[in-house]
């Protein structure tokens, strides 16, 4: 038992040391010149200010989109599954799907707020002083940025998944009534 | 009772008990800050400071937000028939219509190239 814990630690170990060792390769892989870091450093203000206007629009555009997926799945997906379950019909696909999107809709919510805590670190940051925090920063907020984007075209999937499994309940519906 | 009987009360009162009001009112400012706090990390933890357009800075976007209320959405009761069924594809079309056309959270907008900060060929050659 003691061998088998050894050797987990050891391999827990190595694992965490060749990733570690990966990361900072990767990191190294375009080291940045003098140059690159005074046209970040010049510039950085002007991007600042971009940045700063985006984390405004964004801001609206989560509250907007995240109150239309909203009502998407509380006023359109669980009135006609209750309804279906009410009338005692089969529509047990549509309430797996209403369940996949509210799982999706929850990752998006945290997905969204990850980026705009990584957005409001960027923007906190002395630019001018830390050019290749700031750089990095931007990196960072920008792939948190990209999971967001992601998220909204998983929930777009899912939402014309639900509307194609409507139209074949609908169809067997039509059936059964003529 | 008369005055001397009063403060002769007063002065028999232990240090806590004549400032007893005091005391109330210190514990009382200290609990609500103790609140607060509480309230402001879980504004902060749960998300609902990002969904609050009524934080400084957001004056030119608080108007843009679409209020909720007006979409009184499919009703949960009721026979399903043909009619029930066009109702619920007419709403749903509508609202996954609007989900589905704008591309939100594009990644061009903070492409480095955007913000002015990208490394140009040059220094990239140079770096190499």
């Amino acid at each position: 038992m003691k061998r088998f814990i050894l050797l987990l630690t050891a391999a827990m170990l190595l694992t965490a040391g060749s990733l570690l060792i990966v990361r900072a390769a990767k990191a190294q892989s375009v080291p940045m010149t003098e140059v690159h870091i005074q046209r970040i450093r010049s510039n950085c203000i002007d991007a600042q200010s971009t940045l700063n206007q985006l984390h405004k629009s964004d801001g609206l555009l989560r509250v907007n989109r995240g109150q239309l997926y909203e009502s998407i799945s509380t006023k359109l997906m669980a009135p006609l599954n209750s309804r279906i379950t009410l009338n005692k019909l089969d529509g047990a696909t549509l309430v797996s799907v209403t369940a996949t999107y509210e799982n999706q809709l929850e990752d998006f919510r945290l997905k969204y707020q990850s980026y705009e805590e990584a957005m409001s670190r960027t923007l906190k940051l002395n630019c001018q002083n830390q050019p290749v925090a700031f750089y990095d920063s931007v990196g960072e907020t920008r792939e948190k940025r990209k999971l967001v984007h992601d998220s909204t075209v998983v929930l777009q999937t899912t939402i014309q998944k639900y509307k194609d499994e409507f139209e074949v309940f609908a169809k067997t519906v039509q059936e059964k009534t003529q | 009772m008369t005055h001397e009987d009063l403060l002769a009360e007063g002065h028999s009162l232990s240090r806590w008990a004549q400032h007893r009001f005091m005391l109330l009112v210190g514990a009382t400012i200290l609990i609500s800050l103790f609140l607060v706090g509480v309230a402001l990390a879980l504004y902060a933890s749960s998300g609902t400071a990002q969904l609050d357009l009524s934080r400084p800075g957001y004056e030119s976007v608080r108007k843009q937000a679409v209020r909720s209320d007006t979409f009184n959405g499919y009703p949960s009761s009721g026979a399903i028939d043909k009619s029930a069924l066009d109702e619920f594809r007419k709403l749903y079309d509508k609202q996954a219509q609007q989900a589905t056309s704008v591309d939100s959270f594009g990644g061009a907008a903070m492409s480095d190239q955007t913000l002015s900060i990208e490394a140009l060929p040059e220094e990239q050659s140079v770096a190499q």
